[in-house]
């Protein structure tokens, strides 16, 4: 188990840079999740790491050890790939027993340690096979099985659980948490799921373009986006932005859009009053808009009326989508909630959660 | 009275047949000189040059026991073509197989440009190469060699082979070779233990491609070759003379010539046609 810090790592492809002054530490054991779109860097970073990748300039250490310039072999991580990278001519065995081979341990050993690991993954039935002749779960049990073995002070995963269906996905997440809280080895987790990166990650790392983002705890990421991009990519369904004007309204602010006037909770008054008269964005997550009418929902500050455009069941939530003037909204309501296309509906926002960010530089107001 | 059912079961019936005897036709076409070459090969001397042709008639094997038994020329050029085709397939090999996982895989200065010449160097007609390589291979006393056939043999067996295993190697994800990396392998463990054993479909292939190409060759084969050195598509001609043609032993050999690639490609057609259209069908 190590400690992996990286500090002002910068790569560049020819004269395109992919990851920007990248300075992070993750500590001893921690569960750290990369997350962004396709092309923000993530796997690069992960790579950098791993010495697939040589650095532009910046610094890895892994544990008290700078790795800059040390192979891959010799950095003490292991690594699994989105497409497991299994040697498709070795059984299960000897896909196994190759990173014990090369480091010349003592045959018995190299079994013990199999027979362990395979037991742990519940692997121990399949060694004899082929990758080819393993299913996609399988397949994955033995990519960790592989990684695993060696007692690596890093673990690596490059997006691990994509090639798997829905499914499986979510009971390899819980299985991979559970080895994790387990071995308690420090991982290095990519994934451009939103979803995983909430559920896996002690600490998610959201990137875009090669630059962090936000690093803090999903919670956190989740509740207090610090930009326009972060409160956009983590969630599902994403938070409604619309463009808006700060008023003064009295004695009170608020947010305006056409067909929309909604109210600022006066505690959060004073982070948008130098905004006054000038645009912003407002940025509302799906589950604080409610229906005006359900009483659970009526510790709101704002209402508006909406035109539902589609509703769509999805057995514990019912997602509504609604038309005001020339804004679209998405509300996650109750799924016993009863709406049609096209129909009139009330709806109330709870300010308290509302953000509003900067238009010109994303970045979040309050 | 019939239903639009069967209408669409009559036209599917009906495109069935035609398309059935479009293929039978172009079979044939390719098939008729190999199924005659066969035909006359197992006739006898009286019977293959009656009008009309003979297609039913008792079968003989009297010129393969000529061919191979009372003409030492057919025995030896056999041996030869194996020891030429055989050798250049090797070497072919030995220089392919690591400059196409070159090409495919390492980055260095003027890598297309260098992938580019070995593919275009198969485009010049070997009818125009032949003068410069017989004065080449006299000049060097490699005339009438086993050295200097295979030599020329390997110019035409190793650009396309090259060309092949690029796209075998390209066709391995990346992934496999940093995965060994990080378990500790070295760069020639990596490509022993883990590239060569995945690839090695793809270097059969290209084995089978430069072993036919080499045993089927004439043309370099009929100038640069004298009567020690000479292979089987040379030595066949022994056959055809100003005093006569021996149509048998000559059929004969030529079944001979042609049964074993007929036969490879028969049992290895599936990963043949694979390596042909491998670049072609990447995502």
């Amino acid at each position: 188990m190590a400690e992996v810090i990286l500090r002002n790592v910068c790569k560049l492809f020819g004269k395109v840079p992919v990851v920007r002054d990248f300075s992070l530490n993750i500590a001893d054991g921690e569960f750290l999740v990369l997350v962004g779109p396709s092309g923000c860097g993530k796997s690069t970073t992960l790579r950098l790491v791993a010495g697939l990748e040589s650095l532009s300039s910046g610094e890895i250490y892994i544990g008290d050890r700078l790795v800059n310039d040390i192979h891959p072999r010799d950095r003490d991580i292991a690594m699994v790939f989105q497409n497991y990278a299994l040697y498709p001519q070795m059984t299960v065995y000897d896909n196994m027993a190759f990173s014990l081979k090369m480091r010349k341990v003592p045959k018995r050993e190299i079994d013990q340690a199999i027979r362990r690991t395979s037991e742990l993954l519940r692997i121990d039935q399949l060694l004899d096979r082929k990758p080819g002749q393993l299913s996609g779960g399988q397949r994955q049990r033995v990519a960790l099985g592989r990684s695993i073995i060696r007692n690596p002070h890093v673990f690596l995963f490059d997006e691990p659980l994509s090639n798997l269906d829905a499914k499986l996905r979510i009971a390899m997440r819980a299985e991979l948490l559970e080895l994790h809280q387990r071995l308690m080895t420090t991982a290095i987790y990519v994934t451009h799921d939103q979803l995983e990166a909430m559920t896996m990650g002690d600490r998610i790392v959201v990137m875009n373009e090669g630059v962090i983002q936000q690093v803090d705890h999903p919670e956190t990421v989740y509740d207090h986006p610090v930009n326009l991009f972060v409160a956009g990519f983590i969630g599902s369904p994403s938070m409604n932005f619309l463009d808006c004007r700060i008023l003064q309204n009295g004695d009170s602010l608020c947010a305006a859009t056409d067909g929309l006037r909604l109210k600022i909770p006066a505690g959060k008054q004073a982070r948008v009053q130098s905004y006054v008269g000038r645009d912003a964005v407002l940025g509302i997550r799906p589950e604080h808009i409610g229906l005006a009418s359900d009483p659970a929902r009526c510790d709101c500050l704002a209402g508006f009326t909406a035109v539902v455009r589609v509703v769509e069941s999805a057995g514990s939530e019912k997602i509504v989508h609604a038309r005001v003037e020339d804004h679209s909204l998405v509300a996650r309501l109750d799924p016993h909630t009863r709406l049609k296309t096209g129909e009139t509906v009330e709806f109330a926002v709870r300010m308290e959660t509302v953000h509003i960010f900067d238009k010109v530089t994303g970045q979040t107001l309050m | 009275m019939s239903t639009p059912g069967s209408t669409i079961a009559a036209g599917k019936r009906a495109a069935a047949v035609v398309k059935t005897a479009l293929f039978l036709t172009t079979i044939l076409i390719w098939a008729f000189p190999v199924i005659w070459v066969i035909m006359t090969s197992f006739k006898a001397r009286t019977d293959i040059f009656t009008l009309p042709p003979k297609i039913f008639f008792s079968p003989t094997v009297e010129h393969y026991v000529e061919a191979f038994l009372r003409s030492s020329d057919i025995t030896r050029g056999i041996g030869n073509s194996l020891l030429v085709a055989g050798l250049t397939t090797l070497l072919t090999l030995l220089i392919a197989v690591p400059a196409g996982y070159a090409f495919a895989r390492v980055t260095f200065r003027f890598r297309n440009q260098m992938s580019f010449f070995a593919l275009i160097s198969q485009m010049a007609p070997p009818i125009g190469l032949i003068i410069p390589y017989f004065f080449i291979l006299s000049r060097t006393n490699m005339l009438n060699t086993y050295t200097g056939l295979i030599a020329i043999h390997m110019s035409l067996t190793v650009p396309f082979s090259i060309w092949l295993m690029i796209t075998y190697f390209q066709d391995l994800p990346t992934s496999l070779e940093e995965s060994a990396a990080i378990d500790g392998a070295s760069p020639f463990t990596t490509f022993f233990r883990v590239v060569l054993p995945t690839v090695w479909g793809g270097v059969g292939v290209t084995a089978i491609f430069a072993f036919i190409e080499s045993w089927n060759e004439f043309l370099y084969a009929v100038v640069l070759t004298g009567s020690r050195t000479k292979t089987v598509p040379v030595a066949i001609f022994s056959f055809l003379t100003t005093e006569e043609s021996l149509w048998g032993p000559f059929t004969a050999t030529g079944v001979s010539i042609m049964a074993p690639v007929i036969l490879v490609a028969l049992f290895a057609q599936r990963q043949m046609i694979k390596g042909m259209t491998l670049g072609a069908t990447k995502g």
